[in-house]
C-alpha cells in the first residue's frame, strides 16, 4: 500500500474549453505516465463522441507517480467536463478528492461555469487552487482575470499558478502547488473498508467495471465485498489503477482511486454513489452518496426497427450505468410504437447520449422533440407532472398549467446587454439584477421559463455575443402560465409524437413554423399531404405537401441499368430510416421539427 | 412491309435470353445539344480513324476474331449520331462491324439517325449493309422547340423524309420529347396526332430529363429556362398513352410504343435481363450477372485502348438475388410486367418471396395490378414507375 501521506487527490474543473484535458496531457507527460510517442491531444477524451466534438463528456480518473523534492508521490486526478450539461460528472468527481484545480482561460477569464464549478468545489470543502491557463495565447488579460477570480469567486490569487497546456509552461509549479497545498487523504487503513463508487462502465468481455475511491480500510484482490445500498455481495477478481490505462495492482488504501472487476454481467446490482465495504467486516454507515440530478429535458427514443426494442432497453441500461444522470422509462406512441421516454440534463447531454447509443451500441433511433416537465392542477385538484405532451388531458379538465422556471446567470461583454435583455423579455423572462464584474464585463440575472431556455438560448447567446457570453442556470420552481397543447395532424390524422406544449401567445407562430419545417422534411408522396397544427379542434396553421405526379426514368437502356439500380437502391435505403405513419412516411429528422420557433424568417 | 414478320418478336417468350446482341457506340455529333449528356464529341471528326482502329482493337480484346466471325441476332448502332460520319467513314465502320458481327438470318439491325444526315447515298449505304430498323432523332414537331433543343432539322422536313425511308427500311421509329420548356399540352397533343398520321411502326416518347452538367441545367439555374410542371408532364405522358394506344400501338415499354411485331428486339434483351456485348466509349455489356461499363470519356477510351489498358470504368458482379431484383426493376417497365413462371425459371427465385412486404400495399395503392400470372404497372403506376421499382430493390 502506498504511503498515505504521499497521496494527493484532485479534480480539474473549469468552464468549457478552458484547457482541462490539455493540461491533463501535460501532467501525464511530466509524470512519465505516457511517453512523447504515446502522446496525443486530449488523450483522456477517448469516447468517439468526445473526439468528434472536441469536448469532454465523461470525467476520467488517472493515477500518476511524481517525484517532488526527491520523494515519490501518487497523484490521483480527475479530468472533468466543463459543459453545464455534464455538471453531475463534476460533482461526483469532487466527492472523490481533497482538492481542485480551478482553471481560468487567460483571455476569456471567469465565465459562468467557472463560477458554478468553483462554488461546487468550495462547498465540497476542497482546497481550491486557482490556475490561469493558456498563458501562451497571443492576447491575454491576466491582471483583469486575477481581479475577476478575486472579486467574483473570492479566491486569493497571491500565489496564483500560471500554466500553458500547449507549451507545458508552469506545469511543474502546478504539481508543486498540488503537493504543497492539497492535504493528503485521511482515513484509517485498519478500519472496515469504505470505498465510494463514483463511476461505472460496462465492458462486453469483463462485465461491470466499478470505479472507486477508497475512503477507509483496504481493498484487495480476492476480497469478498459488499455493496451497502444494493445489498449485493461480489468477489474482487481484479483491482487496479488508471495509469491512464487499466493496470492491475494488489491493493488500494485510503485516498487511492482505482477500479474493481467482479465479473458481474447482470445490471442493477452496482450503483454509482453506493459504498463498497468488506463482506465479513462491514462498515457501520455508508458514505453520503450522490443526489441524483433533476432531468431538464425529456424526449422519446424509439428504435427505427421495432424488433430492436429489447436491444435498446439493454443498451439504455448499460448506458445509464455509465451515466446515472439520464433516465428512461418504457413508453408507447401510436405513431412510433414501443420506445422509451428519456430525461436528460440538457440538449447537449441528449445529443451525446443519442450519439453514443448509435455509435457504441449501433441502434438506429428516432428521437422526438424534447420538452421540459410541466405541472398540472386538474379540476379535481389532483396535481400531476407531465414530461410527455401526449399525456396532457383535455383543456376542460385542467385547472392550472404550470411550467418550470429557471434562474439564469449570464456573463457577457457589457455592450451586449441590450440585445440579451430584449431576448429574455421576448421569452417571458423576469429581470432580476445586473452586476459589473469589471469595466466591460457584466453578470445579468433573469428568471426565465425553462422551456424558453434549454432548447436554444445557449446558441442565441453565443451568436449575439460572438461567443463571449456564457450562462448558467438552476430550476427554482413552477409557475402558472397560459400553456396549451398543440397537435400536429398529418393527412388529417393526429401524430401523437409530434404534439408539443406551447405558450398561447406564440402558438400560431410556432404552428406555422412547425408545419413549414415538416413540409421541408417530409418528402412528397403519390398523394397530397395536408399538414396542420391545431389547438383542440381549432386549426391554427396549415401547409400542403403536393403529390408526386410523375416519377419514372424515361430511358433505361444498356448503360443505364446499373446506374439506375444503384440510384433506386439508395432511395430504398433512405426509406428504411423513415417511420410509416398511415400511408405517410415520416423521416427521423421530422420529429425534431417541433422545435422550430419561427422567431426569425 | 416485306420482311417484317421475320424480325417480329413476341416479348413474352424467352427469345431475348438466347439472343446474341451487340451494341456499338458511335460518339460523333455535329453539335452537342443543350439537354444531352450522352458520351460524344462534337467538332472532333478528326478522331474518326482512331476511333475505328480502337473499335476493332476492342473487338479483339474481347476475343472476337474476323476469321471466325460471330453471327448476331440484334445489332444496334447508337450514339452520338451514327449517321454523322461521312459516307466513306460510315462505310468503313459498317464493314468493320460486318467483318466481326455478321447478321444471322432474320436479325434486327438498328441504327440511330439524325434526320438531316440521311442523304440518298447514306440511306442506300445503310440498307446495303442490312440495316432494317432506323430510329430517328426527331424530338419535336414544332420549329421553335427544335431551335430550343438545338436540333438542325425543321418540322416540315420530317414527312418527306419518312416517305423516302419507308420503302427501304422494314421499321422506322421516331423519338419525340415532352416536357420541353414552353411546350403546352395542346402542342404535345398536336405532335401526337401528327405522328399518328405518319403511321410509323414504332414511336418512342421521352420526358425531357434535366441532367446535371448540361447546358440546360445551367440555364435552368440561371432562370433562363423553366422546367415543365410535373403535373403537366404527367398529363403529357398520359396523352401519349391515350393517342398512341387509340391508334393501335402497343405501349410495350415505359417510353416505347410499337405496332404489334415491331418492338425493338435489341432493347427487349436489356429489359429481360439478357446478355449483350458492347463496344465504344461508355458502352455497357452484360454477361450472366456481370455488368461492365466502359469509361465515359471518348478520349479516355481511345487512349486506354491504344495503350492496351482496360477500358472498363465500372464493373460489378451481381449476386443471384440482386440480379433477380434488378430483373423486377427492368421487367416492370414492360407492359406484361413480371411473369411469375418465367421469372422463377430465369432467376431461381419466386417473385412473391422477393416481394412479400411491399406487394400488397402497391396493389392496394393502385400502382400495380396482379393478373395471377403476372404483376405489372397500372396506367397510374407507369407515371410513378421508379417509386414502384425501388420498393423491390
Ligand atoms: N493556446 C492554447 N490553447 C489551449 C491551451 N490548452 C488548451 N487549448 C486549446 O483549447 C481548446 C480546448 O481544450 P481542452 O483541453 O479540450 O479544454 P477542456 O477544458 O478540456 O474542454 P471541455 O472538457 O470540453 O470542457 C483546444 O482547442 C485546445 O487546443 C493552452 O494552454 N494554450
Ligand atoms: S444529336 Fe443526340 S447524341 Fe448528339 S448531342 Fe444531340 S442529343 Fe446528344
Ligand atoms: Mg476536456
Amino acid at each position: 500500500m502506498f504511503d498515505q501521506t504521499k497521496i494527493r487527490n484532485f479534480s480539474i474543473v473549469a468552464h468549457i474549453d478552458h484547457g482541462k484535458s490539455t493540461l491533463s496531457d501535460q501532467i501525464l507527460l511530466k509524470s512519465g505516465a505516457i511517453t512523447e510517442r504515446e502522446f496525443k491531444e486530449q488523450l483522456l477524451d477517448d469516447l468517439k463522441v468526445e473526439r468528434e466534438r472536441g469536448i469532454t463528456v465523461k470525467a476520467r480518473a488517472v493515477a500518476v507517480n511524481y517525484t517532488y523534492n526527491g520523494e515519490v508521490y501518487e497523484i490521483n486526478f480527475i479530468d472533468t467536463p466543463g459543459h453545464v450539461d455534464f455538471h453531475y460528472e463534476v460533482s461526483r468527481s469532487l466527492a472523490a478528492c481533497e482538492g481542485a484545480l480551478l482553471l481560468v482561460d487567460a483571455f476569456q477569464g471567469v465565465q459562468a461555469q467557472t463560477v458554478a464549478n468553483a462554488y461546487a468545489a468550495i462547498n465540497a470543502n476542497l482546497e481550491v487552487i486557482p490556475v490561469v491557463n493558456k498563458v501562451d495565447l497571443p492576447v491575454t488579460r491576466i491582471p483583469e482575470v486575477l481581479e475577476e477570480i478575486e472579486s467574483v469567486i473570492g479566491l486569493d490569487t497571491t500565489d496564483v499558478i500560471k500554466t500553458s497546456g500547449k507549451t507545458g509552461a508552469g506545469v511543474e509549479d502546478c504539481l508543486a502547488a498540488i503537493i504543497e497545498r492539497i492535504p493528503s487523504p485521511k482515513g484509517n487503513p485498519k478500519d472496515p473498508l469504505k470505498a465510494l463508487i463514483f463511476d461505472c462502465k460496462y465492458d462486453t468481455y469483463r462485465g461491470v467495471i466499478t470505479y472507486v475511491r477508497v475512503k477507509e480500510g483496504r481493498l484487495y484482490k480476492g476480497q469478498k465485498i459488499y455493496c451497502m445500498k444494493t445489498a449485493a455481495a461480489h468477489e474482487v477478481l481484479e483491482i487496479g489503477q488508471f495509469r491512464p490505462h487499466m493496470e492491475p495492482c494488489e491493493d488500494l488504501g485510503p485516498g487511492q482511486v482505482g477500479y474493481i472487476v467482479t465479473g458481474v454481467k447482470v445490471l442493477g446490482t452496482i450503483h454509482v454513489g453506493d459504498t463498497v465495504t468488506d463482506y465479513h467486516n462491514r462498515a457501520e454507515k455508508a458514505l453520503p452518496g450522490y443526489e441524483v440530478p433533476q432531468q431538464m429535458v425529456f424526449c422519446g427514443m424509439y428504435p427505427i426497427d421495432a424488433t430492436d426494442f429489447e436491444h435498446l432497453r439493454d443498451e439504455l441500461e448499460k448506458m445509464s450505468l455509465n451515466d446515472a444522470s439520464f433516465s428512461f422509462a418504457a413508453d408507447t406512441s401510436d405513431a412510433l410504437g414501443f420506445g422509451f421516454r428519456c430525461g436528460f440534463l440538457g440538449m447537449l447531454h441528449m445529443e451525446v447520449i443519442q450519439q453514443r447509443l448509435e455509435q457504441e451500441a449501433q441502434v438506429d433511433l428516432i428521437q422526438t422533440a424534447p420538452n421540459v416537465t410541466y405541472q398540472l392542477v386538474k379540476t379535481n385538484r389532483e396535481e400531476v407532472f407531465i414530461d410527455n405532451p401526449q399525456e396532457v388531458p383535455d383543456a376542460g379538465s385542467i385547472e392550472e398549467f404550470r411550467e418550470p422556471i429557471a434562474k439564469v446567470q449570464f456573463i457577457l461583454p457589457s455592450d451586449k446587454i441590450g440585445p440579451i435583455m430584449q431576448l429574455c423579455a421576448d421569452r417571458r423572462g423576469v429581470y432580476l439584477t445586473t452586476e459589473y464584474l469589471g469595466p466591460k464585463r457584466v453578470q445579468l440575472t433573469w428568471e426565465l421559463p425553462l422551456a424558453e431556455l434549454v432548447f436554444d438560448m445557449y446558441d442565441k447567446l453565443k451568436s449575439i455575443t460572438q461567443g463571449y457570453g456564457t450562462m448558467n442556470y438552476e430550476v427554482i420552481g413552477y409557475r402558472p402560465a397560459d400553456l396549451v397543447k398543440m397537435d400536429i395532424l398529418v393527412k388529417g390524422e393526429r401524430v401523437d409524437a409530434l404534439a408539443c406544449i406551447v405558450h398561447r401567445s406564440v402558438a400560431e407562430r410556432r404552428g406555422r413554423a412547425v408545419c413549414k419545417k415538416l413540409k421541408e422534411e417530409i418528402s412528397r408522396h403519390q398523394f397530397e399531404i395536408p399538414i396542420q397544427a391545431s389547438i383542440g379542434a381549432r386549426i391554427i396553421a396549415r401547409e400542403t405537401i403536393s403529390a408526386v405526379r410523375k416519377d419514372v426514368t424515361a430511358k433505361c437502356y444498356g448503360g443505364d441499368i446499373s446506374r439506375k439500380r444503384k440510384l433506386l437502391e439508395k432511395q430504398k435505403e433512405g426509406k428504411k430510416r423513415m417511420k410509416q405513419f398511415g400511408q405517410v412516411e415520416i423521416p427521423q429528422k421530422a420529429f425534431l421539427a417541433v422545435l422550430s420557433t419561427g422567431e426569425e424568417g | 412491309m416485306a420482311g417484317i414478320s421475320s424480325i417480329c418478336s413476341n416479348p413474352d417468350d424467352r427469345a431475348a435470353l438466347t439472343t446474341r446482341s451487340v451494341y456499338i457506340h458511335v460518339p460523333f455529333c455535329r453539335h452537342k445539344c443543350g439537354y444531352c449528356d450522352f458520351t460524344l464529341v462534337a467538332g472532333r471528326d478528326d478522331l474518326f480513324d482512331r476511333y475505328l482502329a480502337a473499335l476493332s482493337q476492342e473487338f479483339q480484346v474481347h476475343g472476337f476474331d474476323p476469321s471466325r466471325p460471330t453471327e448476331v441476332d440484334t445489332l444496334f448502332l447508337g450514339g452520338g449520331t451514327p449517321t454523322h460520319p461521312t459516307v466513306s467513314q460510315l462505310r468503313a465502320l459498317l464493314e468493320l462491324v460486318r467483318d466481326y458481327f455478321p447478321l444471322r438470318s432474320g436479325a434486327e439491325f438498328s441504327v440511330e439517325a439524325n434526320p438531316l444526315d440521311l442523304t440518298d447515298e447514306k440511306i442506300e449505304l445503310l440498307s446495303e449493309f442490312g440495316v432494317n430498323r432506323l430510329s430517328l432523332g426527331v424530338q419535336a414537331l414544332r420549329d421553335d422547340l427544335l431551335t430550343l433543343l438545338e436540333r438542325d432539322h425543321r418540322a416540315v422536313q420530317i414527312g418527306p423524309l419518312l416517305e423516302r425511308l419507308r420503302p427501304v427500311f422494314a421499321s422506322v421509329s421516331i423519338d419525340l420529347m415532352f416536357g420541353i420548356p414552353g411546350q403546352t399540352l395542346g402542342d404535345w397533343e398536336q405532335s401526337l396526332r401528327d405522328v399518328v398520321a405518319y403511321d410509323l411502326p414504332h414511336v418512342s416518347t421521352y420526358g425531357l430529363t434535366w441532367e446535371p452538367n448540361t447546358a440546360f441545367s445551367t440555364r435552368l439555374k440561371r432562370g433562363e429556362l423553366n422546367r415543365a410542371d410535373e403535373g403537366l408532364e404527367g398529363e403529357m405522358y398520359l396523352a401519349a398513352m391515350e393517342y398512341l394506344g387509340a391508334a393501335g400501338y402497343r405501349h410495350y415499354e415505359i417510353s416505347n410504343f410499337a405496332r404489334p411485331g415491331f418492338e425493338c428486339r435489341h432493347h427487349l434483351v436489356y429489359w429481360n435481363g439478357g446478355d449483350y456485348e458492347a463496344f465504344g466509349p461508355s458502352a455497357a455489356r452484360h454477361r450472366a450477372g456481370r455488368r461492365e461499363t466502359n469509361v465515359r470519356s471518348v478520349l479516355g477510351w481511345l487512349s486506354a485502348v491504344e495503350s492496351g489498358r482496360s477500358v472498363v470504368g465500372d464493373a460489378e458482379d451481381l449476386d443471384p438475388e440482386t440480379r433477380a431484383r434488378e430483373l423486377i426493376m427492368l421487367q416492370l417497365r414492360l407492359d406484361h410486367g413480371v411473369i411469375r413462371d418465367a421469372f422463377s425459371q430465369q432467376t431461381g427465385f419466386a417473385f412473391n418471396d422477393l416481394a412479400a412486404g411491399q406487394l400488397a400495399e402497391l396493389l392496394a395503392s393502385g400502382l400495380l395490378e396482379d393478373t395471377g400470372e403476372a404483376v405489372r404497372l397500372t396506367r397510374q403506376g407507369k407515371l410513378l414507375g421508379d417509386r414502384v421499382a425501388a420498393e423491390f430493390l
